[in-house]
């Protein structure tokens, strides 16, 4: 009984380290007014999932997501731990009762950096090899 | 009625075409979104009629739609209203509702606070129940949210204290304290069932009180909560028959709520559990209707669930359904439970437009004086103990 508690609690940690590593195919890009220059994973899914509005120096930040392609879909599984539909469905439920509006969604890259660099606040997501100029990236920790 | 019936078919039949942009647009340099949804169903069932709907012939008695506008006036306050509109047999009978409006500040992330005519947070789905897009089943599990009691909890006209704490290691805790008068619903269930009992509903009313604790853990996936809702409830009708009155007074009305949900991937299981304990206080009762009592209800429901999304255009899930009317009284009697085990196929043919089809083996047909499904009035040749039924949804929303 001993040994199967403790391959359950390892197996639980492994899937608590699992849920906070870190793709390095994906840069995490905000608006300069943004005064943090890193974010954890965590305080990244909150944002993401509406239930935080600022990070941990005090700048408010609003998420902007991408409508579909890899580094979204990559983003969703490795930060959010979500499946595109559960995602939608997720919004959807906060904007029909009265609890958020529907985040920003672009078509790609190029329209991620091009909205965070015009939008106080807001943070999104891109490939790794994409460039950011006008944006400020956040290091992940 | 019919000429509500052509407006709706209209705006349904327009609809489509709207659909496919969300409204985002800015009015005097603030952000305004407006979203939409309308849903039309068919249910078809052997013998019981089910939901005041002539199921047994074929009914297309359910409908429903709603819209909202929302703007976010600041970085912290927000504001929106929604509509809503249904009918479902006898139930909702097109009369619009309000059925939300609140202005929301939000202090911190741990503290904000909304006010006005605010959805209520209670079990997993509560807030969510008459979204049909929202979720995998044309009809919600009935022991738990039953269409014919709607709105008896899904609102309240008060307000929120709301926030989420950051547990780090050991996740987060999202919380809502609530507490209000709960709006009067005279196009439900109740109405209806009471109308067979030969009394007519003149008002119907009281508060609500609760919170709302959900846990999302470190497991990626996995959210588990617990809520508690108290209600004070005041009926008022009349005796057809004799014009007496009728009425109703909340002595006790408890309800605790556990729940749970766990995604892996494109599988999700949840699971919810209810338990309410009633003591009213009733005049009006008896053949004479002079008489008075005190009677008191031990209601146990709950509902597990399994969705697979196998792609994108198609989800599979089935769910195990049971409510107990009145915990103490014999299971096995078809009058004291009704189990529906359902079974659905969600097709979701585009982003905006899913069509879903179901099927319900429901057992037990629980009467009148519960508001679940089941009325007298609908069925006057008496309830079979078992029904099958096929549910078949089409919904839209933007």
């Amino acid at each position: 009984m001993k040994s199967k508690s403790i391959l359950f609690v390892a197996a639980a940690l492994c899937l608590c380290v699992a849920a906070s590593a870190w793709s390095t195919d994906i840069k995490v890009v905000a608006n300069q007014s943004v005064g943090a220059s890193a974010v954890s994973a965590d305080e990244l899914k909150a944002v993401f999932l509406m239930t935080k509005t600022s990070l941990a120096d005090g700048s408010h930040v609003e998420p902007v997501l991408e409508k579909a392609g890899t580094t979204h879909d990559r983003f969703l599984k490795e930060c959010l731990g979500k499946t595109e539909s559960a995602l939608e469905t997720y919004y959807r439920s906060l904007v029909f009762t009265g609890k958020a509006s529907m985040p920003k969604m672009v078509a790609s890259d190029a329209d991620v950096v091009e909205y965070v660099a015009k939008t106080k606040g807001a943070i999104g997501y891109i490939g790794a090899g994409t460039s950011a100029a006008g944006v400020k990236t956040l290091e992940v920790k | 009625m019919k000429t509500r019936t052509i407006i709706l078919g209209a705006v349904l039949s327009a609809l489509p075409g709207l659909l496919h942009a969300q409204f985002d647009f800015k009015l005097d340099g603030l952000p305004v979104q407006i979203h939409s949804f309308a849903s039309q169903g068919f249910a078809y069932s052997n013998d019981n009629n089910f939901l005041t709907m002539k199921t047994s012939s074929g009914s297309f008695a359910m409908t429903d739609a709603g819209a909202n506008i929302s703007s976010q006036i600041t970085d912290k306050f927000r504001v929106g209203a929604q509509f809503y509109i249904r009918n479902v047999g006898a139930i909702g009978n097109w009369e619009p509702q309000l059925d939300w409006a609140s202005g929301d500040y939000r202090f911190k992330d741990w503290f904000g606070i909304r006010a006005g005519k605010v959805k209520t947070a209670l079990g997993l789905y509560n807030d969510t129940q008459d979204m049909e897009f929202l979720q995998t089943w044309a009809l919600m599990p009935q022991s738990t949210y039953p269409v014919d009691l709607r709105g008896n909890t899904i609102a309240h006209v008060g307000g929120d204290i709301y926030g989420n704490i950051s547990m780090k290691k050991a996740g987060s805790l999202a919380y809502t304290v609530y507490g209000g008068q709960r709006p009067s619903d005279m196009q439900g269930g109740i109405t209806f069932g009471l109308l067979g009992a030969g009394i007519r509903l003149d008002s119907y009313g009281g508060t609500a009180m609760g919170a709302d604790l959900r846990w999302n853990a470190p497991l990626k996936g996995l959210m588990a909560g617990a809520s508690y809702i108290d209600l004070n409830v005041s009926e008022k009708g009349t005796r057809l028959s004799n014009n007496l009155p009728y009425t109703v007074d909340t002595n006790k009305d408890h309800t605790p709520v556990f729940y749970a949900e766990y995604s892996i991937g494109n599988l999700r299981l949840d699971g919810e559990y209810r338990r309410e304990i009633q003591v009213v206080d009733k005049t009006g009762l008896g053949k004479t209707g002079t008489g008075v009592g005190t009677t008191g209800l031990d209601e146990r429901s709950g509902f597990l669930s399994a969705a697979y999304r196998v792609s994108k255009w198609l989800e599979l899930g089935t769910y195990h359904s049971r409510f107990y009317p009145n915990w103490p009284l014999i299971h096995s009697v078809p009058a004291n439970h009704l189990f529906d085990q359902a079974v659905t196929a969600r097709f979701d043919l585009t982003s905006y437009l899913d069509l879903k089809v179901e099927g319900h083996f429901l057992d037990g047909a629980v009467g009148t004086n519960y508001y679940h499904g089941f009325y007298s009035i609908g069925n006057p040749q008496g309830l079979q103990s078992m029904t099958n039924m096929l549910v078949i949804r089409m919904g839209f929303h933007m």
